[in-house]
């Protein structure tokens, strides 16, 4: 029989399926990292993203109406956004749900309509939209479905599956539209991410048995709260659970190290660690300090933290969980700037930024987290600074979601570039002054990052072997070896020239001061002529992350 | 017959003995103190022993010249001149210009105490525009208001490489103070008028000199009404210690502002001990 029209229902359940479908794939979608770098988060951030609207959708009960379901779907999506996929995904449910949300049914000329709504508002979202991106692949299924349409097909049972088809079709091309893709051998990381929750949605659509439980993990709004147990918990408010991958198994010294190391701030519950895999379960009061332990491991994943006391759960990469409220007369100006590690947010703060997003590249925060940092900014004009390339999009989708206040987000890449805006912002200069000279000035810094490869691949003409020591420049891979301060050095070389004066090195929490210092004066030694500025950073992931200005 | 005016100022001027000779200004060398002994700046120190001593972590303290200093060189201008016009550095930096005042008490109106808040080169730059009005015909009264009608008239920014001498001196006003001390940072100062302020800051000497360059030339054109053809004010430089530093700077500065001539010369020892070597600063007064 043929299916002239989705009904409200039968949407919500394929919505449903859909982020359902993409959660137990996201470390599938993990994998498809073009940089062998422990960070891959794709699948993560999307995941995140999608999850939190459909929570709103479930929260709607069996019957919801065609319009407080685009609604969900849509505000859910934007204020979970996370990372660019995830800001992409968020548009195109925008655009979508735009154009079927004052309508009872969706038939086929609106499914058709829908599509190309989706992919434009998508579109209009990046400032440069790039090919063989999860952009492309929506837009292959959107171009798709007005040709079928077009073609007379006017029953969702030819539509759907051969949209599906098509979509595989363009993420298999993405490699041929990215060159960065083919090099590492992977297709597009945010299309396939796209392409699961379209495979959920017919998966629901074509009557297959889905779970649709979307139980409540860790991108739940720290104010949602359900009914809660006993009160009188006092201490170790936070129940913490999640599961690390490791690429190499964890030796008995530092588990015991490790495990000393969490009874000392809390109570431990589990700790189990296999050759993939580590996983522990504690109570504790900083669950932050859980999080940076877990992440010597490796890649984190079901992140849940718990709050014992009203039972709340609360996101992993927000910050205090007690909200300032502003007081007094706004200030004309404030700062919120993301950064991972105690050592950076310390440097963010003593040059004036009011309020530091814990979250950098292995967390993404969301639309949700950054809004809520810059409603705590008592000030007029909120300048923020992402810091990283995959936070740009939500940072400024929570800018256009910002009303009481002025926000400009300047779009800093990497930390030294917070920085170097950050310590050229002028109290006496106007808002646009200042935007345009912290603009200005991160042009003026080099970044450098020294990481290690989760996996062999050859990119950037570089070989390179799992385990190796990357060091990473803002355009590409300029140094590969297994001597970390032999990678780092030769990657300042290829930063350094003429008009360099001055090298900043951050160093991260795996790195020691005294290694630090030792790398200091080797490079001091190595570059006479310039000043060589050394500060602990603390992050995770990067041992160390440089700059040259 | 036109008064005779002499001009009277200290060595805060970023003259040297010679040159204020030169040019017909009296100097009162500023005097300071090292290791409990007094030195007297450009007379009994020299700039290379002064820096080799900054260095070497000796204790410095600053100080006004002394009351008697003041009134000897006053007395002796008297036999000569019927009155005096006297700049003293900023009274934003320094007591100079309230002790000299007071002392001005007892020499009814012949001698004029200006309080016009300049320093450096700037300073010099007045003490040239003093003897230009008097040379216009008017008295030390006159001068002393004029000077002081166009205090806030000029504009200094000054890029100082390192804020441990300013810290260890006390200097920063709380807005200077608050500038990061976690990174290596150059604080970029103002000066317009009273006291020393924080304008910018810059991690390196090539920012730092971009930043002075873009507020010297949107002071002159939105405060001095300065165009590519009418150059409404005198452009200055002075620095600390590194002079080959600083004639790159005033190479950079003369491409910058084509046409104009450059006044550099080294800040004064007085001031240089609470800012350290390595400083530049950029400087305009409207001309009178």
């Amino acid at each position: 029989m043929a299916v002239k029209e989705i009904d409200v229902k039968l949407f919500a359940k394929m919505f449903l399926a859909g982020a359902k479908y993409l959660d137990n794939s996201k470390e599938e979608i993990n994998e498809l990292n073009v940089f062998p770098v422990p960070d891959g988060d794709t699948g993560t951030n999307m995941t995140m993203t999608i999850v939190s609207a459909a929570k709103e959708v479930r929260d709607l009960g069996e019957d919801p109406d065609m319009k407080s379901l685009c609604k969900a779907m849509s505000g859910g999506s934007l204020r979970g956004a996370r990372g660019n996929s995830g800001v992409i995904l968020s548009q195109l449910l925008r655009g979508f749900t735009k154009a079927v949300r004052d309508e009872q049914v969706i038939t086929v000329p609106l499914f058709g309509a829908a599509c190309t709504k989706a992919v434009e508002t998508a579109y209009k979202a990046v400032m440069k939209p790039t090919e063989g991106t999860i952009l492309t692949v929506a837009r292959g299924m959107g171009e798709k479905a007005a040709e079928l349409i077009e073609d007379g097909a006017d029953d969702f049972e030819t539509i759907i599956p051969a949209l599906y088809e098509h979509g595989n079709a363009v993420l298999a091309q993405t490699p041929e539209l990215l060159p960065v893709l083919k090099q590492a051998g992977v297709v597009d990381s945010g299309g396939a991410g796209l392409m699961k929750v379209i495979q959920g949605a017919l998966d629901m659509f074509q009557g297959k048995e889905i779970d649709l439980t979307i139980s409540d993990d860790p991108i739940a709004k720290p104010d949602d709260s359900r009914p809660g147990k006993a009160a009188d918990i006092q201490k170790n408010i936070y129940h913490t659970q999640m599961k690390t991958s490791i690429s190499k198994p964890v030796n008995r010294q530092l588990e015991s190290d490790v495990k000393s190391y969490l009874a000392s701030i809390g109570e431990l519950i589990a700790f189990k660690a296999d050759d993939n895999e580590v996983y522990l379960e504690m109570n504790t009061d900083d669950p932050g300090l859980v999080v940076q332990k877990a992440l010597k491991f490796g890649i984190l994943s079901d992140v849940k933290i718990t709050c014992r006391v009203q039972n709340k759960t609360a996101d992993q990469s927000a910050s205090a969980p007690a909200p300032e409220e502003p007081k007094g007369e706004p200030s004309e100006f404030g700062f919120v700037a993301v950064s991972a590690g105690d050592g950076l947010a310390d440097i963010f703060r003593s040059l004036g930024v009011d309020h530091v997003i814990e979250g950098g590249q292995t967390m993404n925060p969301s639309t949700a987290d950054i809004l809520d940092a810059i409603e705590k900014v008592n000030a007029k004009t909120v300048f923020v600074l992402p810091n990283n390339k995959n936070i740009i999009m939500a940072a400024n989708q929570a800018r256009d979601l910002t009303t009481e206040k002025t926000v400009l987000v300047i779009p800093t890449k990497t930390i030294p570039q917070g920085i170097t805006a950050a310590i050229n912002f002028s109290d006496g200069s106007s808002a646009d002054e200042n935007e345009q000279t912290m603009i200005e000035a991160i042009g003026t810094v080099k970044t450098g990052e020294i990481t290690y490869a989760v996996r062999d691949t050859n990119i950037d003409d570089h070989d390179i072997r799992k385990g190796d020591f990357m060091g990473i420049g803002d355009k590409k891979i300029l140094s590969v070896g297994t001597d970390m301060d032999q990678v780092v050095i030769e990657m300042i070389t290829a930063m350094v020239d003429d008009s360099s004066e001055l090298i900043s090195l951050y160093y991260g929490a795996d790195v020691s001061d005294g290694d630090a210092g030792a790398l200091k004066d080797k490079i001091a030694e190595r570059f006479p002529g310039l000043d060589v500025d050394i500060q602990r950073g603390g992050q995770p992931v990067y041992y160390y992350i440089t700059s040259v200005e | 017959m036109s008064l005779k005016i002499a001009v009277v100022t200290d060595s805060n001027s970023s003259m040297s003995m010679e040159e204020a000779k030169e040019l017909g200004i009296h100097m009162l060398p500023m005097p300071f103190f090292i290791g409990g002994k007094e030195y007297l700046d450009g007379v009994t120190l020299t700039h290379e022993e002064f820096y080799e001593r900054l260095k070497g972590g000796d204790e410095i303290h600053t100080s006004q010249p002394s009351p008697d200093s003041v009134m000897k060189l006053w007395d002796e201008l008297l036999q000569e001149y019927d009155e005096i016009v006297h700049i003293p550095m900023s009274s934003g930096l320094s007591g100079s210009t309230g002790s000299a005042y007071l002392l001005a008490q007892h020499y009814d109106d012949k001698v004029q105490v200006v309080d016009n808040q300049r320093i450096s080169v700037t300073l010099r730059q007045s003490c040239l525009d003093a003897l230009e009005l008097a040379g216009r015909g008017m008295n030390a009264r006159q001068i002393k208001d004029e000077l002081e009608r166009v205090k806030f008239e000029s504009s200094i920014y000054i890029m100082i490489n390192t804020l441990e001498y300013l810290k260890k001196g006390g200097r920063l006003t709380p807005a200077a103070a608050a500038i990061g001390t976690i990174l290596r940072i150059k604080p970029v100062l103002q000066i317009q008028g009273e006291k020393l302020d924080s304008f910018a800051k810059t991690r390196t000497l090539q920012g730092g000199k971009e930043i002075m360059i873009n507020a010297i030339r949107k002071d002159m054109e939105t405060r001095f009404g300065c165009t590519e053809n009418f150059h409404n004010v005198h452009l200055e430089m002075a620095y600390t210690y590194d002079l080959e530093e600083a004639e790159k700077f005033k190479e950079e500065l003369s491409a910058a502002f084509p046409g104009y001539e450059i006044c550099m010369r080294p800040l004064s020892l007085s001031i240089a001990c609470h800012i350290g070597p390595g400083a530049l600063a950029v400087a305009v007064s409207k001309k009178i």
